[in-house]
């Protein structure tokens, strides 16, 4: 079986922060990580090796840099690793990096034909939950969104079970191979790397393809073959906040009040919250 | 102003306003721009030929240059009014349905349409998929549609990404609308992806504003991205649909007018012939207490403050009081203490309550972005720096174990009860 996970490098969005004074956008310190996300659909790809035989291929698409998410994916045990690196590649919305990612994993399939595709089902910093849906689209996979748990697979027959998640509930789904499932946290615990694998892993040589590699259109990678352009950037609107009472100086009885009676300062705000709020 | 060896003046990226969107690195023709280890565009002087290209490609700004003779062209005068793409009219709202009716965030959306299709001086179109819908369409026009466009097939009786994927492109091939619509479910989610896809065209994500550029026509998305940090204005000039996915209860819900006429146009549609996924079972979630938190009128919601079994009767009280469910931030689901559905953040749900009491909720910015539609905010933290009091419209500093008690009791007086 011939596992394919795609894996983002993205800023560690929860240390991103804007600066009061200048309204820009502070990233000094902040880190690169692997999407938690495709972290964990790495591991699931992993333990289906463990379970079914077969090899795990991780891709990035980024600049340089970005091999640090391929050294890690080796060390969670990925067998081979490639980084998708080029100045054409830069500036890509969804559009493109779905077409990039898939034009890789159709070079990828004339070695070895590839059963399942991996991703996470957003990345934490463009939280687009895109790129998945677009790839399934060009290879023509099976697609299985916000997947919890992979039931069963089953290679004489090319079929595959998961559990997923849906409007209301999870569904159980069965459908045939080559399919392509993104991830949801719950669907596996991602290991720690074993010290051997974390070694090899910084040794390892990184292989790099560029867009001649991919025999790729020009036209429909980077920012040529993204259609969404960005016009601005600002910061969230801000709510215009309201009196705060502290209880150390006012006490919990005057405090309470002094909040309901702001609270009831509007009205038909009483009449509202007496009538449960029906209109 | 920065010259190189050769005495060009060359362009300098400030590093405080780059977002690393690497669109400068792509626009570059001479590859001079790379992106630095710290993640940030740098400028090699030696390799730079002082074209300006990547100014005027910066959506934030961020490169300085200057060239002498050059007159800098404004943001304005950039965003020059488009032919845009003929042929392609109306703005359309793919109407999602569950359990035979269509729901709510369709109907958000079917507001939001109206509006924006006034400004574009079109109608609203609804693209409905299924079998036995076609009824759904009424519902439609009583919210502001003017015109249904219904395929109906057997296939199409439970959602599957491939054969809705195919049927929604091919409505949007016949019917050429220029705005296509989708709620940011996880359907409407699994779904524009493939259409946006089939159709080449541009797609954003949980949008939060969408409003006409008056000189241009064109939609302006706008979405919070970097956890919420920064919100992104996106555009799509040169393909069609423009696509655009909102989460439900950020848009308003529009009045409904009983009786409002449309058309209704079937469309007939052959599934592809190829295998297709079967779904072997539903499991629904049990939603402890009943309610679903976006659909509640009143929120209690704990944050990582009140993250503490113990406190859960305490707060489940005080929502019994207000009429409301109980909710959390991320780290009280992370904790393991209420389920997923219970979240509210960036992660988690979007809402937008009568009545939001933020309990320990300290106030990130990717809870923050998920409550702009709250109308009341109260805010009970023993932080008086916590962020959330900043938005909140009444703040407590205390502590939730003796505010929320003498609150309470202070609420069921004045309730007269």
């Amino acid at each position: 079986m011939h596992s394919v996970c795609c894996i983002k490098q993205v800023p560690d969005t929860a240390e991103v922060r804007i600066d009061p004074d200048t309204n820009t956008l502070v990233r000094a310190g902040v880190e690169s990580i692997s999407n938690p996300y495709d972290i964990v659909a790495l591991e699931e790809a992993v333990s289906l090796k463990d379970r079914y035989g077969g090899r795990v291929t991780a891709l990035c698409m980024g600049p340089p840099q970005a091999e640090h998410s391929l050294r890690e994916a080796l060390s969670l045990g990925a067998d081979r690793v490639i980084l998708l690196s080029d100045r054409a590649f830069a500036g890509a919305d969804t559009l493109a990096t779905s077409y990039t990612l898939s034009k890789a994993m159709e070079k990828l399939a004339k070695e070895h034909p590839i059963d399942l595709v991996f991703c996470g089902k957003q990345a934490i910093d463009g939280d687009t939950a895109q790129t998945g849906p677009g790839i399934a689209t060009r290879l023509d996979c099976t697609q299985f969104t916000y997947v919890l748990k992979v039931d069963w697979v089953d290679l004489q027959k090319r079929q595959i079970q998961v559990t997923r998640k849906r409007e209301g509930g999870r569904e159980v789904i069965r459908g045939p191979l080559p399919a392509l499932l993104t991830a949801e946290l719950e669907l596996a615990v991602p290991r720690r790397a074993s010290l051997p694998l974390l070694i090899s892993s910084l040794q390892a040589q990184v292989e790099a393809w560029d867009a001649k590699t991919l025999e790729a259109s020009l036209n429909e990678l980077g920012i040529k073959g993204s259609p969404t352009w960005v016009r601005a950037i600002t910061s969230p609107p801000a709510r215009e906040g309201g009196p705060a009472f502290d209880v150390s100086r006012e006490g919990e009885a005057q405090a309470v009040s002094m909040a309901l009676d702001t609270l009831m300062d509007e009205k038909g705000f009483l009449s509202k919250l007496l009538k449960r709020w029906e209109a | 102003m920065a010259k190189n060896s050769k005495g060009i003046e060359v362009a300098e990226i400030l590093q405080d306003k780059c977002i690393a969107c690497q669109i400068c690195i792509g626009e570059c023709p001479v590859g001079a721009i790379d992106l630095s280890p710290e993640g940030l565009a740098l400028v090699d002087p030696e390799l730079c030929i002082g074209c300006g290209k990547c100014q005027e490609s910066c959506p934030v700004e961020a490169v300085k240059f200057e060239r002498a003779g050059k007159k800098e062209l404004s943001r304005e005068d950039r965003g020059m009014p488009s032919e845009g793409v003929p042929g392609y009219e109306g703005v359309a709202v793919f109407i999602e349905v569950q359990d035979g009716e269509g729901v709510q965030v369709s109907w958000e959306l079917m507001g939001k349409a109206r509006e924006l299709a006034e400004k574009l001086s079109t109608r609203v179109l609804g693209f409905l998929l299924g079998e036995g819908v076609d009824h759904i369409a009424r519902e439609a026009f009583a919210h502001g549609c003017d015109e249904v466009h219904v395929s109906e097939h057997e296939v199409l009786a439970s959602y599957r990404s491939a054969p809705y994927g195919h049927a929604l492109t091919r409505l949007c091939e016949r019917v050429k609308p220029e705005i296509l619509l989708m709620g940011a479910t996880h359907q409407g989610r699994d779904l524009a992806g493939v259409v946006a896809t089939h159709l080449k065209t541009g797609l954003t994500a949980d949008c939060t504003d969408l409003s006409i550029e008056d000189r241009t026509r064109l939609l302006l998305m706008t979405r919070p991205t970097f956890g919420g940090n920064i919100m992104a204005t996106i555009y799509c000039e040169h393909r069609r649909p423009q696509m655009s996915t909102v989460r439900p209860m950020v848009m308003k819900l529009p009045e409904r007018t009983p009786g409002r006429e449309g058309r209704k146009v079937f469309h007939e549609w052959t599934p592809p012939p190829v295998e297709l996924p079967h779904i072997v079972e539903f499991m629904g979630d049990a939603l402890e207490g009943g309610m679903d938190i976006v659909q509640s009128a009143a929120l209690v919601v704990a944050g990582m403050g009140a993250c503490d079994p113990e406190a859960f009767h305490l707060l489940q009280e005080l929502a019994d009081v207000v009429g409301g469910t109980l909710a959390c931030s991320r780290p009280v689901v992370e904790a393991g203490l209420l389920p997923y559905e219970r979240q509210v953040g960036q992660t988690g749900k979007t809402v937008a309550p009568k009545l939001y009491i933020a309990v320990g909720v300290s106030g990130a910015i990717q809870h923050l972005v998920a409550i702009q539609g709250a109308e009341k905010i109260v805010a009970i933290n023993p932080d008086p720096n916590a962020p959330i009091f900043k938005v909140a419209d009444v703040g407590i500093v205390g502590d939730y174990a003796r505010v929320i008690p003498e609150f309470i009791n202070q609420l069921k007086n004045r309730m007269g009860a």
